[in-house]
């Protein structure tokens, strides 16, 4: 039973509408997963390279020791947030006379199937067998393996558990958050305990007693159960599925009735961007990425072309990133807007209008990095208006090739719908252009003329906006059956 | 009020739409029918330019609607879900759309008040978005907007399919309300022949693309239907024989 339940997984995987459907695009998404793998695994065997280098007065093996506990920790409070429940794929098995215990063995295997739980064997991996392969025998070797993928495993189905647990009552998830927290500070804040001493209290005994390793596989097993049989006994589709169902309320955003009918396009908008999972994490990592500057400007090697591109992104990133997916959003009801009174041109106005409201926000959210001079703050105004005039533009001519559905519903992490050769092509000329425009000038010597420039070609595309609303309508009208069949395509 | 001339839609060389010509007159109720494939969602489509003909036009009120935006202003239509803004409220949905047609709150509350009984408590303050009710539900979201907008035309794709007998009953009086007394022009589709021969005056029958039977609803209406689609099924062996009757 359990082998047709992964022929029909890796069926509903080849033929689902999102795995793409161009060769090219599946290439492209091949190897940048390759390359993204590729870093974590020279980044797993460098670990002891890296950690020679941050604790240089320790002995490695100590150190190593010393993090695997913290690196299962933040691992499980990654999880909790970003690991999906593989869950309402059951539901046309639940009907049918199929096993209870087949269906939920098949649930808690799938979740294995998480590129969560390749990382910590790639990570850790490689040290193990670099450095405690010589230094301690194979037999410590495999008792370490084991007890990375035990604990792997364990913080696998813990999340899930509290995840599952949560579904039900969301106060779970404040207080599993809340324990993480308190444990954390435990260590950094409170400095009751530490952490890594009690990490090494149980991986330096391992090196001497490797029967240990049965500690993390008696964990790993039980929690395995746990989910079991909560699975079991919880086997119904409004506690597997992760819809909340609390009351929902109408708002209006009083600041956007002033713009009239494109205030209340925008109004809707913004109700989607909040309302919706996907969405709203791209508006989240917008906000996360307020903190880009820290890793640049706090090293002095970066040069000035650097806060280019950092100032480009903090106060553009929500028209990068959210930006690129446009209209897919709306594709649930692109029939609807279609035939509606709206005209076209007054929608492209509530889409500039809507990155002008976040842009700004973000440029506000900006202004502290004046501690690193008021020339940064300057050089983030001169891109937040190359933003407003140049990346929004760019954004909307490819939303107007841009035919694939987005389904609002489903989470963001992994999620690679709606993801096609637009938005590849889309992150050229968002790159590209700006440096076009200032390397020349730098250098030349002039950086303060190329900032100029920068500055005056955005305002002259804000100024002459409404030439490219008409542009980007006329571009739209050739197109627009194209866009709603392909909105139409589950 | 519609006219359409040599309209043809072709998908994979398989022609899903093919109407040499079709007038709809102003104040008329259509209805149209037609199994599965027969073309009606296509052609309510292409009615709505929301797929490119790939020969022909469509005429409302004697302009073509490809590309055009005036018959958007007394046209409303309901589909399928996808007309929706499913992570709206409905009362959010309905403001919006007012808006649209330049109704102010006031104005809307009004008229949904008279839709009350048609929502039957279960549209109005429930606290849901759109997307959490049940497509009975949501279809009476969509066919709320549509009257909302106090339409000329109006144009629902399969109405009756999701909800239930009461609220059949009350949308078939809305209906003929609104062609009867506002003179809204209908048009309908449904597979239930029942409720078409009530409400249409007149039955576009559609077959493969092609609409093979137009005719004024009659008392004979029901039954010519009903041979048309009880293909090889004998409606005869249902009569009594009388030599068992005794």
């Amino acid at each position: 039973m359990i082998s047709t339940f992964f022929d029909h997984e890796l069926k509903a995987f080849w033929r689902s509408k999102n795995t793409g459907k161009s060769i090219a695009v599946k290439v492209v998404m091949g190897v940048l997963i390759l390359i993204l793998f590729l870093y974590v695994l020279l980044f797993g065997v460098l670990l002891d390279e890296i950690l020679g280098a941050m604790f240089p007065e320790e002995n490695l093996t100590i150190a190593f020791c010393g993090i695997i506990l913290v690196y299962f920790l933040s691992d499980l409070l990654m999880r909790m947030q970003l690991q999906e429940l593989p869950t309402l794929k059951v539901q046309p098995y639940l009907h049918l006379p199929v096993k209870r215990n087949s269906v939920v063995g098949y649930l808690a295997l799938t979740a294995l199937l998480s590129f969560f739980n390749l990382w910590p064997i790639i990570i850790l991996g490689p040290f193990i067998i670099k450095v405690i392969l010589p230094a301690s025998g194979a037999g410590v070797t495999v008792a370490f393996i084991i007890s990375i993928i035990a604990l792997a495993l364990f913080n696998n189905y813990l999340a899930l558990y509290i995840k599952r647990k949560a579904n039900l009552n969301g106060w779970i998830f404040l207080i599993a958050g809340g324990i993480l927290a308190l444990i954390t500070c435990g260590d950094y804040l409170w400095h009751i305990y530490s952490l890594k001493a009690i990490s090494y209290l149980f991986f330096g005994n391992l090196i001497l007693k490797p029967y240990l390793v049965l500690l993390p596989i008696v964990l790993a097993v039980a929690i395995y159960y746990v989910n079991f049989y909560y699975l079991k006994g919880n086997l119904y589709l409004e506690e597997l599925s992760s819809k909340k169902e609390d009351a929902k309320s109408s708002t209006e955003i009083p600041f956007l009735g002033r713009f009239g009918q494109v205030g209340d396009l925008v109004a809707n908008e913004v109700k989607l961007i909040l309302r919706n999972k996907r969405p709203r994490s791209a508006l989240i990592m917008g906000l996360l990425f307020m903190f880009y500057g820290l890793i640049f400007y706090t090293n002095p090697k970066m040069g000035e072309g650097f806060k280019v591109f950092v100032g480009m992104f903090m106060t553009g990133i929500f028209i990068i990133n959210y930006g690129q997916f446009m209209f897919s959003w709306q594709a649930g009801h692109f029939d609807g807007i279609l035939v509606s009174k709206v005209k076209f041109t007054d929608f492209l106005k509530a889409k500039y209008l809507l990155f002008n409201i976040v842009s700004t926000v973000a440029f506000i959210l900006t202004t502290p990095y004046v501690y690193f001079g008021w020339r940064t703050v300057m050089i983030h105004f001169v891109m937040y208006l190359w933003n407003l005039g140049i990346n929004t533009t760019i954004v909307l001519y490819f939303a107007n090739r841009n035919y694939k559905r987005i389904d609002l519903s489903k989470g963001a992490s992994f999620n690679w719908e709606g993801v096609g050769a637009s938005q590849l092509l889309l992150s050229f000329p968002l790159i590209l252009f700006p440096y076009l425009v200032y390397l020349p000038f730098k250098y030349l010597g002039y950086t303060d003329a190329g900032l100029a420039v920068l500055a005056v070609i955005g305002v002259a595309f804000i100024i002459t906006r409404d030439f490219w609303i008409k542009k980007l309508d006329q571009d739209f009208q050739t197109k627009r059956f194209k866009i709603a069949e392909g909105f139409r395509n589950k | 009020m519609i006219e359409i001339k040599d309209l043809k839609k072709v998908y994979n060389g398989l022609t899903v739409v093919n109407v040499p010509y079709l007038q709809i007159n102003k104040g008329e109720s259509i209805g149209l029918v037609g199994n599965n494939g027969a073309g009606k969602t296509t052609l309510f489509r292409m009615i709505l330019d929301l797929i490119r003909a790939d020969k022909g036009e469509v005429l409302s009120n004697g302009i073509n609607v490809a590309g055009g935006e005036t018959w958007k202003n007394y046209t409303a239509a309901y589909l399928d879900e996808g007309f929706l803004i499913d992570y709206l409220t409905p009362e959010e949905y309905f403001y919006f759309i007012g808006g649209l047609h330049n109704q102010n709150k006031a104005q809307v509350d009004e008229k949904l008040a008279s839709l009350s009984e048609f929502f039957n408590g279960e549209i109005i303050k429930k606290s849901k978005y759109i997307r959490d009710l049940s497509k009975g539900n949501q279809c009476k979201v969509g066919v709320g907007t549509c009257l909302l907008q106090q339409p000329e035309l109006l144009m629902l794709d399969e109405p009756f399919a999701n909800i239930d007998p009461s609220t059949q009953f009350r949308l078939k009086n809305i209906l003929k309300d609104q062609n009867k007394n506002h003179g809204v022009t209908t048009i309908v589709s449904s597979h239930d022949l029942n409720h078409v021969t009530d409400v249409c005056d007149r039955i576009l029958l559609m077959e493969k693309g092609v609409v093979i039977k137009d005719m004024a609803t009659s008392s004979s209406t029901l039954t010519e239907l009903e041979e048309y689609f009880g293909v090889g099924q004998s409606i005869a062996s249902y009569t009594v024989n009388p030599e068992e009757n005794h």
